[in-house]
Formats: C-alpha cells, sequence, structure tokens
C-alpha cells in the first residue's frame, strides 16, 4: 500500500489545557510511532472501613 | 521523511512531576514509566512504606502492546514545511505524560495507578481527635 499525504499550512492559535496526565501527551510535529498505556484501578474493595492498621504488616 | 518544524511563540507551563517530560527539540527514542500507589485515609495517618506493587494486579499484569509492523509505503508532501503555534498554556503535566514541540521517533509510554481509600468505621469518626492526641 502506497500513503500518499499533502501536509499544507497548519498554524494553531491557542492551546489551553488543565491537566495532561496518566500517559497522555501534547505533541507539536510529527512522529513515527507512540504506544501509551494506563492502568488505573480504584475497585470497590478499595474501600477500606476499619482501624487504620498498615495494608501490609511486615513490609519494610 | 520528517522535516517539518515546529514554531511555538509562548509556552506557560506549571508543574512537569512523576516521569513526565517537557521536549523541545526533536527525539528518537521517548520511554516513560511511573507508577503509584494513591493511598487516602480519614484521618492523616501514614506508616511509612507499608506495601509493595507487586501485591496488586493493577502493576502486575502486563498490558499487550502490538508489535510495530506498518507495512505502508508513506509519501509526504510538506508544502509549508511549518506548524505553527501561537500560545500553549497547561497547569500540569503528571504520570508519564510529556509535552513534546518537535519530530519524533518511538514514543512508548506506562502509567499505573492504585487507589486506596481508607475510612473509619461507622460510630467511630471521632478517634481522628484520639489519634491526634497521640500524634
Amino acid at each position: 500500500m502506497i500513503f500518499e499525504v499533502y501536509n499544507r499550512e497548519l498554524c494553531v492559535g491557542n492551546i489551553i489545557i488543565t491537566g495532561v496526565a496518566s500517559s497522555s501527551m501534547v505533541f507539536v510535529g510529527d512522529t513515527e510511532t507512540i504506544q501509551l498505556a494506563s492502568a488505573f484501578d480504584t475497585p470497590a474493595e478499595s474501600l477500606i472501613i476499619g482501624p487504620f492498621v498498615p495494608l501490609q504488616s511486615g513490609v519494610e | 521523511m520528517l522535516q517539518r518544524t515546529s514554531c511555538v511563540d509562548n509556552i506557560r507551563i506549571k508543574q512537569v512531576t512523576f516521569a513526565s517530560t517537557l521536549q523541545i527539540g526533536d527525539s528518537r527514542i521517548i520511554n516513560q514509566f511511573s507508577r503509584a500507589i494513591a493511598l487516602q485515609r480519614e484521618a492523616e495517618l501514614f506508616f511509612g512504606s507499608e506495601v509493595n506493587f507487586s501485591s496488586y494486579r493493577a502493576f502486575t499484569s502486563p498490558i499487550p502492546f502490538e508489535p510495530i509492523y506498518e507495512p505502508v509505503a508513506i509519501i509526504r508532501h510538506n508544502i509549508p514545511p511549518l506548524i505553527k503555534v501561537g500560545n500553549i498554556d497547561i497547569k500540569g503535566v503528571s504520570s508519564s505524560s510529556s509535552l513534546h514541540i518537535g519530530n519524533s521517533g518511538h514514543i512508548h509510554s506506562e502509567a499505573r495507578v492504585k487507589h486506596i481509600r481508607q475510612l473509619l468505621p461507622y460510630g467511630h469518626e471521632q478517634d481522628i481527635i484520639e489519634l491526634n492526641k497521640l500524634r
């Protein structure tokens, strides 16, 4: 397959972003490959109601 | 061939934290990795290093990345070889994220976060006062 691209004028005025987080990116330019991955875990059992003890006893 | 020039007049950025990058200029390879255990307790009580990353699946389970294989011939015509941006205003860049001005080759980034909340039992909310007395 041959993929032919004509990049004509590219002009941006303002970019306003609050946050770029957890393996994200803002890119001004050209690149060949991008691989971004993010794992976020907060399941129901991560809400612990009980006395404050260390999560794992004996971990140094 | 990658030959466009990126031109940014102003960059305003407040924070770049936790394995993040602010790259001005071309790069070839970017590899970023960050992991965090976000432990939130009803009272300010922390025991230091009390947990291992390996105890949680969020840090151990593999992320299936596809192998990079692109059998495509790309012909680019960059008629004005310029990408023009006036202003960039970002409050924060965090956890394996990046702001890149310029060309790059391969970018690989990974972030893993485990969020845990720990609350006092019902009827024991006043124990925070007792805890504060102990400290």
